[in-house]
């Protein structure tokens, strides 16, 4: 299995590089306790802490990885031997996820204790986390694959993921703010986390229903996977 | 297979970078076993060249088969029977020198024991990990991992460069038995000592077009000046310079030097003036043109530089 040969690869060579332990370890986690600390119950929070850490995680990650791989031409490697562009990009979102979900479960497993009536769905918030993480992994190839030069690849994730702590509700419901701030809200995937996860977890919604949220979401990721397998394309 | 033996094949091949012809219409081929030297300055489009070969890069016009496959229309069975060093020793720093190969030997499908094969053949440090090697051994691990599937062509991009000379003469033996073995290699190189003695012939890249392809000797004779003869003589005298006249007749240090088209020719005029002026002669050579000299003969206009014309940061000419 390819896919898998990948997959160990990328954990073993980039788990442990800085911009995958800083933007996507530690900053969600204090980002998390940092409202733990200040609010004691989250219950409302809930949902965007855990969505923070899955959107900073994945796109940490995978960033990392292709801005090294990139750079060092290790990423020609991958191209260079017969593997079909879908399954590289495939197994670049995977690995993405996979960290971004136990970066994302171990938030969850603290928010956990400072919860009022805990955890509503188990199953669903876990099966959600897996959907999110997907997602945003793709949008974090998509992006490091779109800017060209990958040096900036960073500066530009954050330029759209730092605002989508706002426009996607994750602090305070989109309902809160004006409709021109929930229309930029709703061209973001955390948005749809952020909502399907304040459903499986507390139990409602803020403007979405789930329903619509969690399709939006699944779209969202075939659509990032779909663009980032055409833009490798046209890179090489 | 086409069932000829010409490996690779390149028809008019041509990459554009917005306004910057990278490649213009080359056309060549390699014929099976041979190292095939692809010579040209910075920037003349060697590397673009082994890109659209390998795969990497689109072709923007004309057409290349590697192996007898169409590299635009079967890009996965050229990638299955090539492999590829690049400009760098591009694996993975956090991977020991044998799980990089045992990544790259699941990638293409090769045995495990092929690894275990390589690593003990090319002596390379089994668990040291890549990030940690010298920049000899890293060479030597990018090239092994090139061979990982046994392919019959290597495509070797600039294989001794920023190496010390030890590594780099490594690097130069590594090449010519794998040639024995019966591999094709094209190799590009700026590198004129590695042009004199490694490839079987060349091709001269200048500004994205080919200026000369040829055996060595055959690009060595396409310098128009000929061979040049360089003799000590006692006594050296008036006379004897005036007949040599011909052959503009310079002095070289403490020789004199002319330049013959036709040395036996030369020779023959030579010695019958020895009998007629009776010097005695203390010494004489013959040189021919380096491929040195051809190459700064055909690309000296390439000084300028070229201006890329996206702002990537590092295009690959």
């Amino acid at each position: 299995m390819r896919m898998l040969a990948i997959i160990r690869k990328e954990l073993k060579e980039y788990m442990l590089k800085p911009g995958s332990i800083s933007w996507g370890l530690i900053f969600p986690l204090v980002f998390t306790l940092s409202f733990i600390v200040r609010f004691g119950e989250v219950d409302h929070l809930a949902p965007g802490l855990v969505s923070i850490s899955a959107l900073f995680a994945t796109t940490s990650f995978v960033a990392s990885s292709l801005i090294f791989e990139r750079r060092l031409k290790t990423f020609e490697r991958l191209l260079l031997a017969p593997i079909r562009y879908g399954e590289i990009i495939l197994a670049k979102i995977l690995v993405g996820a996979l960290f971004g979900t136990m970066v994302s479960l171990i938030t969850l497993l603290i928010v956990a204790n400072f919860l009022r009536y805990g955890i509503d769905r188990p199953v669903l918030t876990l099966l959600i986390i897996i959907i999110a993480n997907f997602t945003f992994s793709a949008f974090g190839v998509y992006l490091s694959l779109a800017v060209r030069n990958p040096i900036n690849v960073m500066s530009y994730l954050n330029l759209l993921r730092l605002p989508m702590i706002f426009t996607g509700g994750a602090i305070a419901p989109l309902s809160l703010y004006p409709k021109w701030f929930i229309t930029a809200g709703l061209v973001t995937p955390l948005t749809y986390s952020v909502e399907c996860l304040r459903f499986s977890i507390l139990n409602y919604y803020d403007i979405i229903p789930f329903a619509y949220s969690v399709l939006l979401l699944s779209i969202m990721g075939m659509l990032f996977f779909v663009l980032s397998v055409r833009t490798l394309k046209k890179l090489y | 297979m086409e069932g000829d033996e010409r490996v690779i094949r390149a028809v008019n091949l041509t990459k554009r970078y917005g306004e910057l012809v990278a490649v213009d219409h080359v056309s060549f081929e390699v014929k099976k076993g041979e190292i095939f030297g692809f010579l040209g300055p910075n920037g003349a489009g060697k590397t673009t060249t082994v890109r659209m070969l390998s795969t990497l890069t689109r072709i923007d016009e004309g057409e290349a088969h590697v192996n007898g496959y169409n590299v635009m229309t079967e890009r996965l069975k050229v990638k299955e029977s090539i492999g590829v060093v690049q400009d760098v020793s591009n694996l993975y720093d956090e991977l020991t020198v044998e799980e990089n190969l045992n990544f790259l030997a699941e990638l293409y499908g090769a045995p495990k024991a092929s690894v275990d094969s390589l690593i003990k053949d090319f002596n390379l440090p089994r668990k040291q990990k890549f990030g940690r090697l010298s920049s000899g051994y890293k060479r030597r691990t990018a090239i092994v991992a090139a061979l990982i599937h046994d392919p019959p062509v290597l495509f070797m991009d600039e294989p001794t460069v920023a190496l010390d000379v030890h590594s780099a003469k490594l690097v130069r033996e590594m090449i010519l038995s794998l040639n024995k073995e019966g591999r094709t290699i094209f190799l590009t190189t700026h590198n004129m000592g590695e042009a004199e003695k490694l490839p079987h012939r060349i091709a001269i890249i200048n500004r994205g077009r080919i200026v000369a392809v040829g055996k060595r000797s055959e690009i060595r004779g396409l310098l128009g000046s000929g061979i040049r003869v360089r003799f000590k003589v006692e006594p050296i005298s008036n006379k004897l310079l005036r007949r040599l006249e011909e052959y503009s007749p310079s002095f070289d240090e403490d020789m004199i030097a002319v330049e013959v088209q036709d040395v036996d020719s030369f020779l023959e005029e030579f010695y019958s003036l020895r009998e007629e002026l009776g010097f005695r002669v203390l010494h004489m050579e013959t040189q021919l043109p380096s491929i040195e000299d051809v190459f700064l003969e055909l690309t000296e206009e390439s000084e300028e530089p070229q201006t890329c014309a996206v702002s990537c940061g590092g295009c690959p000419i």
